[in-house]
């Protein structure tokens, strides 16, 4: 690591950088925009929160742009073992984030063209898509994404995070961490957890060499409890969602679970998820719901459409609906319990083979009837994500017996997670339209 | 040359005559030896081509690759009722999907038993496999009462190695063996349905017969598959020769013999060590390396990437893999099909031109 690259870091990020954002987010709390950029006749004010969660991300991204020669650097897959990493002082980058990062600002049609240009097919996930024309062009909302040292794809979430992180390995000439979850259709094998646990193990020596330091057990151990802390915290406020009128919908939630993807293992994600349910407590007692007139409650399945939330939010508020749960957020925060810091390597091994991506069909659509109930919810909407295959397949059965089985309204909703030219405006409007009317039936 | 390779359902017929069981397997890396061990007969399902798409199109997206759709499709057909069970090898998202669609929600009649293979060659993989191989012996032993012996094993390892063997010698002398395209792929994939030994005596009897070199314009074909299959009678009919491939169903399946006394790690590295497949988790550069080779050792002037619609695994390779043929002086082409329809006229205008353009 270079003495001019640390500098450069402390000037930019500790000196000059953090204190303004924190500046930032104090005037933001003093005076919160009026009016916010979505419909407060129809949706709550945003979360004071907000102001942190924007804090928070444009720090990260701050620390990232100048860690290159002051810290190592790992690209990892979002739902990739990350404390190994955390605990060398690897400053971690999630390209899915900032994927969906550049969904919101609407960057993906341009950061993908670059892709696509040099070859890369539209029928491929858009956020490797993304990822790899802000590989290939530099071009990305945050200004700069610090270039790996090292890579790590875990299987758990899908096998294409493996096909993209090839490509990332070839590009880079950096090592390539994989860590393969076989997956789960009804149990996982003690033969396949061993398998997790031994690559988690192999990949210790690998991480140390890049990170130029040994892993410090007791370091790694903090880190677990910090992140299991953070991820309970998570499912709470998660739950929180249960209560009438919910004082969070899954569009909020969207936009704050940022840091249980890419800063987990930290205290500051802790407190501020402590911080975030103080709120929503606050917000309870209250009765301040995140829809003003809350009359009906949905699920949302599979991932967020980042280009359109704020057209969902409304036009859902609009008819008296939040949508109050969601499979996709569930996820970050159901595995908190199977965490032990007393069982390090062994515990991420269960972890992170468990995820719901890492499932079967019956267990998602189990989680969704189960939430349903729980969080006595009036129907589904399924999103079919053209890009995310492991997610949607079988989604046309979960819906169908959702419907017949169960007696719960559910919706199939076409569109991509990230790539608006996959997304029919009328099409999606007119379903949601007759969605919403036979919900009122 | 003549050739007559009996067809799939009267192997089918045949085996059920003998009391043997049949396992439907889908693509693209298992093991032969395991399932004959407990004289479970495989019989490949790639696709196939043609079928009635609107019932695999009840429960599976359109943006999932006609592989799959047609798989299911034809088994809601009724395709696979003769099958005793449905082995499927985790080859992909797509193919994870319907397995777990299959399981979970669908429930056919038969068995539907998974196959995870590990992403890559480290130790560890092997050692994964292994343990998945023992886990499905256990299960094939529930099924059919039978507890075969490592000597049991080993026997049927060694006779798919032998088939394995003479498949590879196919491919070393195809050019001599005078076969057209068309000709020389419909014996190689009938290694899809036929027993070894069966295929093995078909392959002896092509390989005696010895004729002088097919001239053509020299291509490799890589991809998942050669279907429809009149792809290759185009190529045929527009001079193209096919000099070697890299093919998930052919080329990307010549496993190597094993050295492992033990008959599960033997099996096991046999589908580790194979040839570079992104399906297994093989970098690019390996790839690369192996496609480079293969041409410099055929002669092949350019590479011909047949792919299936929405295939991710192959997709994310392909203009890393064009660039570094590029670099080599190899041309290519992508071509992409969807397997349920007859091939576009576009497509035979395109490799024309390729071939056209690598004969100049
Ligand atoms: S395929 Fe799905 S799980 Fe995989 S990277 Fe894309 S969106 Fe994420
Ligand atoms: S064609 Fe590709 S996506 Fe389809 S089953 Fe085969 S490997 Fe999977």
């Amino acid at each position: 690591m270079g003495v001019t690259d640390s500098l450069k870091y402390y000037w930019n990020v500790k000196v000059v950088g953090e204190p303004f954002l924190q500046w930032q987010r104090w005037q933001a709390e003093r005076h919160p925009k009026t009016p916010s950029r979505w419909r407060t006749d129809i949706l709550s004010p945003p979360l004071r929160i907000g102001a942190k969660t924007k804090e928070l991300i444009s720090r990260h991204y701050l620390e990232g742009r100048y860690a290159n020669g002051h810290r190592p650097v790992a690209w990892v897959t979002s739902g990739g073992p990350v404390e190994i990493l955390q605990a060398l002082g690897f400053y971690v980058l999630y390209p899915e984030n900032h994927g969906a990062l550049c969904g919101v600002r609407k960057a993906v049609v341009e950061i993908s063209g670059e892709a696509e240009n040099a070859g890369y097919s539209t029928d491929i996930c858009s956020y490797a898509r993304t990822d790899i024309g802000s590989m290939l062009s530099g071009k990305t909302p945050v200004g700069r994404l610090p270039k790996p040292d090292l890579l790590l794809a875990c299987t758990n979430i899908c096998q294409t995070v493996l096909h993209w992180y090839r490509v990332l390995a070839k590009h880079f000439k950096v090592p390539l961490i994989l860590i393969d979850t076989p997956f789960v259709y009804s149990e996982a094998s003690d033969h396949a957890l061993e398998y997790v646990k031994k690559q988690l193990e192999n990949s210790i020596p690998i991480s140390e060499q890049v990170a130029g330091q040994t892993l410090d057990y007791r370091r790694l151990k903090e880190i677990i409890q910090l992140s299991k802390d953070a991820a309970e915290l998570w499912l709470e406020i998660i739950g929180r969602g249960r209560h009438h009128p919910a004082p969070i919908s899954v569009f909020d939630q969207f936009i704050h679970m940022a840091p249980i993807v890419e800063m987990r293992g930290k205290k500051e994600t802790v407190d501020f998820y402590a911080a975030l349910l103080k709120e929503l407590d606050e917000n309870i007692d209250k009765g301040i719901g995140a829809v003003r007139n809350e009359r009906k409650r949905l699920l949302w399945d599979n991932l967020p459409i980042w280009y359109r939330l704020r057209y969902f939010a409304e036009y859902l508020a609009e008819h008296g609906i939040s949508v109050v749960a969601s499979t996709y957020t569930n996820a970050w925060g159901e595995l908190a319990p199977l965490m032990n810091k007393e069982k390090p390597l062994e515990s991420m091994a269960k972890t992170y083979t468990y995820p719901i991506l890492n499932q079967g069909t019956k267990y998602k659509l189990d989680t969704m009837k189960r939430m349903v109930e729980e969080f006595e919810l009036d129907g589904v909407i399924l999103h079919s994500d053209r890009s995310c295959k492991p997610y949607s397949i079988g989604q046309i059965d979960q819906r169908n017996k959702l419907i017949q089985e169960y007696g719960i309204p559910a919706l199939l909703l076409e569109a991509d997670h990230d790539d608006p030219r996959a997304y029919a405006e009328e099409q999606v409007a007119s379903r949601l339209a007759s969605f919403v009317e036979m919900l009122d039936n | 040359m003549n050739m007559t390779i009996p067809p799939r359902k009267e192997v089918i017929t045949d085996i059920k005559n003998h009391g043997g069981l049949v396992a439907a397997v889908l693509p693209i890396h298992y093991s032969r030896a395991l399932l004959r061990a407990f004289s479970i007969y495989p019989v490949e399902v790639w696709g196939p081509p043609k079928v009635d798409v609107s019932l695999g199109g009840a429960h599976l997206q359109a943006y999932i690759c006609s592989i799959v759709h047609n798989g299911l499709s034809f088994l809601k057909m009724g395709g696979l009722n003769i099958a005793d069970l449905i082995l499927i090898p985790h080859t992909c998202d797509s193919l994870q999907g319907l397995t777990s669609v299959l399981i979970d929600l669908i429930q056919p009649e038969q068995v539907i038993i998974p196959l995870y293979l590990p992403r890559g060659q480290r130790e560890e993989d092997v050692a994964f496999l292994v343990d998945e191989f023992r886990s499905l012996y256990t299960r094939f032993s529930d099924l059919t009462g039978k507890h075969p012996t490592s000597k049991d094993l080993l026997t049927a390892i060694k006779r798919e190695e032998m088939s394995d063997l003479l498949l590879t010698k196919l491919y070393k002398n195809r050019q001599q063996v005078g076969l057209s395209n068309i000709d020389f792929y419909r014996l190689v994939r009938s290694r899809e349905y036929l027993p070894a030994e069966h295929f093995s005596t078909l392959a002896e009897k092509t390989l005696q017969a010895a004729t002088e070199p097919r001239p053509g314009i020299p291509i490799i074909l890589s991809g998942i598959l050669p279907e429809p299959m009149e792809v290759l009678t185009m190529i045929d009919k527009m001079s193209g020769l096919i000099v070697a491939d890299d093919l998930a169903c052919c080329g990307r399946r010549l496993y190597a013999p094993g050295t492992s006394p033990d008959p599960f790690r033997r099996m096991a590295e046999r589908i580790v060590y194979a040839p570079p497949d992104p399906t297994r988790g093989n970098s690019i550069e390996e790839r690369l390396k192996y496609l480079t080779e293969m041409a410099q050792n055929s002669g092949a002037q350019g590479v011909i990437f047949y792919e299936v619609k929405f295939c991710e695994p192959e997709l994310f390779d392909l203009p890393s893999l064009r660039a570094g043929l590029k670099e080599q002086g190899l041309a290519s082409i992508i071509i992409e099909v969807d397997i349920n329809n007859s091939l576009p006229r576009q497509v035979a205008t395109r490799i024309g031109a390729f071939l056209e353009m690598l004969d100049s």
